[in-house]
C-alpha cells in the first residue's frame, strides 16, 4: 500500500494531490477487506471441519481404543470392571464401510461422539447391549463428516453386508438386512427394540446404525440395520471371524 | 485495515513479513482452539442422531 502511493507521487502528476485516499475510498476499502476476511475465516472453518477435527478424533479415539485393548488383555479374569463402559465396551467392524474399527461408547452426546467413536443410544431409546444376550436393538450412532467421520461410507453398506461387534469375549456377527437411506431426524422408532419400519414385526437381536445424510450436511438421517447371525467366542489369539478375514 | 497493520509493524520488510506470518498464525490458532469448536455445534452440519426434541 505505502509503496503505491510513493510511487504514485514519484510519477508526479501535475497538479498537487490529497496525500493517501480519499475517506470514502478508505471506507471502501475497509470493507472489501473486511469480506476478504469473512471469505477466509470461511473457508478455514471448512478446513477445519472435514480435517482438523478428524485429526483430533482420530488422536483421541486411537488412544482411548488402546486403553480398551490394554484392559482387555491385563484382566483375564474378569470380575468387576471387566465391562470398563467408561472407557469403550468394544469394537465395530464394517468391512464395507474400509475405515478398520470403530470405538463403542456410552451415549451419543456431541461429546462423547466428537471423540470418534461410535456411541450406543441412551436417549431417547435405550439401546439393548448384545452382551446382555436378551433381545432388543442394539442403536448406535456416528459421524459422517468430520471429527472422526466413522460412518461416512455409510452408503456403501447393502443388504447382507456383515456387521461385526467385537467385544472382551465375542464377537457378534449382524447381517445387514434392511437400509432407509433417508428419514427425519424426529424418526425415533427406527431405534425401537423391533425396528418395524425394518420389516421385522418380531423380537429379535437387532443392530441400528444412523448418521447425518445426505453428505456435509444434516438435513436427514441415514439407517442401516442389521441381525444378529450367530456369536463367536474369541479364542485366545483373537482370530478374527470369516467375515473380517 | 492490512495495510494499517503492516505500517505499524516495527522493522524493515523481512521483519514485517515475518511479524505478520505470526500474527496468522495466531489468528488460525485461536480460531482453531476457540472460535471454531464453539461455533460449531450452533451450525447444522453434524448432528447424527435421531432424536425427539
Amino acid at each position: 500500500m505505502a509503496a503505491t502511493t510513493e510511487q504514485e507521487q514519484n510519477i508526479g502528476s501535475p497538479a498537487p494531490r490529497r496525500r493517501g485516499p480519499g475517506r470514502i475510498a478508505m471506507a471502501v476499502s475497509f470493507f472489501g477487506e473486511l469480506l476478504i476476511t469473512a471469505g477466509l475465516v470461511l473457508g478455514l472453518f471448512v478446513v477445519y471441519s472435514l480435517w482438523w477435527t478428524n485429526v483430533v478424533a482420530d488422536r483421541a479415539a486411537d488412544k482411548q481404543a488402546d486403553k480398551v485393548r490394554d484392559a482387555w488383555t491385563e484382566r483375564t479374569t474378569g470380575g468387576p470392571g471387566a465391562l470398563d463402559t467408561k472407557n469403550g465396551i468394544g469394537f465395530l467392524h464394517v468391512p464395507a464401510m474400509r475405515n478398520g474399527e470403530v470405538l463403542v461408547e456410552k451415549g451419543t452426546s456431541t461429546k462423547i461422539l466428537n471423540d470418534g467413536v461410535a456411541g450406543y443410544y441412551t436417549d431417547p431409546v435405550k439401546a439393548t447391549l448384545p452382551t446382555t444376550g436378551k433381545t432388543g436393538n442394539f442403536a448406535l450412532a456416528a459421524h459422517r463428516d468430520g471429527h472422526g467421520a466413522k460412518f461416512h461410507n455409510i452408503d456403501k453398506v447393502k443388504k447382507g453386508d456383515p456387521i461385526v461387534f467385537e467385544t472382551k469375549d465375542a464377537w457378534y456377527v449382524y447381517k445387514v438386512y434392511a437400509v432407509l437411506p433417508e428419514t427425519s431426524k424426529y424418526n425415533v422408532e427406527v431405534l425401537g427394540q423391533v425396528p418395524k419400519e425394518s420389516g421385522k414385526k418380531k423380537a429379535g437381536h437387532y443392530i441400528t446404525l444412523t448418521t447425518c445424510t445426505p453428505v456435509y450436511t444434516s438435513r436427514y438421517r441415514y439407517v442401516v440395520w442389521g441381525e444378529l447371525v450367530r456369536t463367536e467366542k474369541v479364542d485366545s489369539e483373537r482370530t478374527l471371524p470369516k467375515e473380517l478375514r | 485495515m492490512y495495510g494499517w497493520i503492516w505500517r505499524h509493524l516495527p522493522g524493515n520488510a523481512w521483519v514485517k513479513a515475518f511479524l505478520s506470518l505470526m500474527l496468522v498464525v495466531a489468528v488460525v490458532y485461536v480460531l482453531f482452539q476457540y472460535v471454531f469448536p464453539w461455533a460449531e455445534p450452533l451450525l447444522p452440519f453434524n448432528d447424527v442422531t435421531v432424536d425427539n426434541q
